[in-house]
């Protein structure tokens, strides 16, 4: 990335299958834009989201986290 | 983890939905390069039987063993590539889906955007799917007992064709009677027959019949399990009055000194604390509502059966079913927060329900069209739209209310012969014999204006109905007696909180969320629980008897086989 560039952050979803995945789902069934930034990993359960994976998301690149269910 | 996957991956173009957006060519390129990954392909349509053939073919011709499909929502289509895997050999959990539309081409405004965002979702398919491991699904036996939840015309559908075939039903009702939002109409477009004399034999039908166990003034408070055996609790709200030993005589509410607003007739008229919510009720028996009552024992005294016991407490039952039918309706849009309709502030403004009691013949006013006054109106106006396709409210179209306007005109000016002015935006007549029903009705004379009612005013003694009629662009303001507010259909107060008990979603606009809005209207995503009726989303009657026949057809698929097969994948934490 430039220096020019605005920073952008590169964002990874952890969703749960259940609510939020469809949630997103049913963003993009209503056509509703949302920036490009976010990676969506689905998961069968949230609490199934351990420490360790928010760690290596971080170690592997990732600017910021979201985890929803 | 398979250290030396090899690995398939086909980039769907979904049509133009995703290829109008990502450059799928460009996808499949970079999948090549990618480790493990032995051919990469794009497809038209993934998802059809040559997109399917293409994968099998593949699979034995490469020695293929791990697939990622990059296309649609797993939730769509994941059943049909798991099929496609196993006629190839395959494990069909070997497979990983890449959702570049929900998730990319939908959402995406850049294009370059969406096919670099495609590439990091094929590429973390691609790296994932050799940890799957084979899984093989499980079947469990099916309890084929039914829940059905609510028991409005939609949810009586249900419960009796579920019966009908000689399987167990519980039908749990909030209310004290069974009969729903339908109990309440007085005729029913589009023709005319009275809602209480088709509905209430499907009532008696459900006291009746043997394999329904009718649970009223009961609410479901809790629901473990999953499809094929669910336990529920039930919570029953005391009604201090046995149900069985209540000869329904009505020597109680005579002597009950204690009023207070009647709902069931829209709060016009009081009733006692001790009562009966409708003549036709079912079941039929008088029941005391515990808030407004005293306790004074002035019934217990009166009652010749010796049905009434103030000590009664709630009552807590535990079922177990297979199944679970939502049919909990809707609320109506309450115009009172919306002052420029006047409701609440100017007499002789009423709500369409509201209307429905005042024409019904066994409502408050014997079926007279009156004023508060007491006196016949001259001129009444009927609103279509409040609350409904307003940007300030609800954006949806309710569906009922431009059939059920031309119907209030109609009685209006049939009962009183007055001068009737119907505001609409559009006439949506979509249905069997609607569009013929309101060519009959604009034959009676009723003035049709295309223009919202947008403000009711009250000049000397007349109400001022404000609009812009819209065919010749002029701004009219036309002096009436009586306003009709037909008012929106919403989901009820308490939609997010039932679903969060039963695990399931709702959609944007409120109502629960079904499986698919078109091919799958019955289902939610939680397996074994059902739609039927407004729960889901505004509908007329015939619509919500079809989705109560519906839902009961899907439950009865689901018996009829027996068993179930469970998703064996879950979520473990180490």
């Amino acid at each position: 990335m430039t220096e020019s560039k605005e920073f952008e952050p590169n964002i990874v979803g952890f969703l749960c299958n259940w609510c939020s995945y469809a949630g997103a789902d049913l963003a993009g069934i209503s056509r509703i834009k949302y920036p490009s930034n976010i990676k969506i990993i689905r998961v069968m359960c949230s609490g199934r989201v351990e420490p360790s994976h928010i760690l290596k998301a971080f170690k592997e690149g990732a600017d910021g986290i979201l985890v929803s269910g | 983890m398979t250290e030396e996957a090899r690995v398939g991956v086909y980039v769907c173009h979904c049509g133009s939905n995703i290829a109008d957006k990502v450059d799928v060519e460009d996808v499949r390129d970079y999948a090549k390069d990618l480790p493990n990954v032995v051919l990469s392909r794009d497809y038209k349509y993934m998802c059809s039987d040559p997109g399917q053939d293409l994968l099998k073919k593949d699979i034995a011709e490469h020695n293929l063993d791990r697939i990622v499909v990059a296309s649609c929502s797993p939730r769509m289509h994941e059943p049909t590539f798991r099929y496609a895997l196993e006629d190839g050999g395959l494990n069909g959990y070997f497979l990983e889906m890449a959702n570049i539309r929900e998730h990319c081409s939908w959402v995406t405004e850049d294009e370059g955007e969406a096919t670099e965002k495609s590439k990091a979702l094929v590429s973390s398919a691609v790296n994932r799917v050799p940890y799957h491991e084979p899984l093989e699904e499980k079947e469990v036996d099916i309890n084929p007992a039914t829940l059905v939840v609510g028991g409005g015309i939609s949810g009586i559908q249900a419960a009796l064709k579920i019966a009908d075939s000689g399987q167990e039903v519980y039908l749990v009702e909030k209310k004290p009677s069974i009969g729903g939002k339908m109990a309440k109409l007085d005729k029913t477009f589009p023709t005319l027959d009275c809602a209480a004399c088709i509905l209430t034999p499907k009532m008696v039908e459900v006291a009746r019949k043997e394999e329904v166990h009718l649970l009223t003034n009961s609410q479901v408070t809790e629901v473990s399990g999953y499809i094929g055996n669910f336990d529920v609790t039930v919570t029953e709200t005391p009604r201090y009055v046995d149900l069985d030993d209540c000869t329904s005589c009505g020597d109680c509410s005579e002597v009950c000194p204690i009023t207070t607003e009647d709902e069931f007739e829209e709060g016009l008229v009081d009733r006692k604390a001790i009562y009966r919510s409708f003549p036709q009720a079912v079941p039929n028996s008088y029941l005391i509502d515990g808030d407004t009552c005293v306790k004074c024992g002035k019934c217990v005294e009166v009652c010749e059966a010796k049905a009434i016991d103030l000590e009664m407490g709630p009552q807590e039952h535990q079922i177990e079913v297979g199944n679970i039918i939502m049919a909990t309706g809707y609320e109506v849009f309450d115009p009172s927060g919306a002052a420029q309709w006047g409701y609440g502030l100017y007499d002789n403004v009423v709500t369409g329900l509201e209307f429905e009691r005042l024409t019904n013949a066994s409502g408050p006013t014997g079926g007279k069209v009156k004023l508060e006054d007491g006196s016949e109106p001259e001129a009444v106006a009927v609103l279509h739209c409040i609350g409904s396709r307003d940007e300030n409210y609800k954006k949806y179209c309710s569906r009922v209310c431009c059939m059920s306007s031309v119907k209030f005109s109609h009685l209006a000016k049939e009962k009183t012969d007055a001068e009737v002015y119907e505001f609409y935006i559009d006439m949506r007549t979509f249905g069997k014999q609607y569009e013929e029903f309101y060519n009959r009705v604009q034959k009676e004379g009723i003035n049709f204006i295309r223009g919202k009612g947008s403000e009711i005013i009250k000049r000397d003694d007349k109400l001022i109905v404000r609009a812009e009629n819209t065919l010749i662009g002029e701004f009219v303001e036309i002096p009436v007696d009586m306003v009709v507010l037909n008012t929106a259909l919403i989901p009820q107060a308490s939609q997010t909180e039932v679903g969060q008990t039963f695990g399931i979603q709702t959609s944007n606009d409120g109502f629960f969320l079904e499986s698919h809005i078109k091919l799958d209207p019955f289902r939610t995503a939680t397996e074994g629980i059902y739609l039927a009726g407004c729960c889901q989303s505004p509908k007329d009657i015939p619509d919500s008897v079809a989705q109560g026949s519906g839902a009961a057809a899907e439950v009865l698929s689901v018996i009829t086989k027996g068993k179930v097969s469970v998703s064996p994948i879950s979520a473990h934490v180490n």
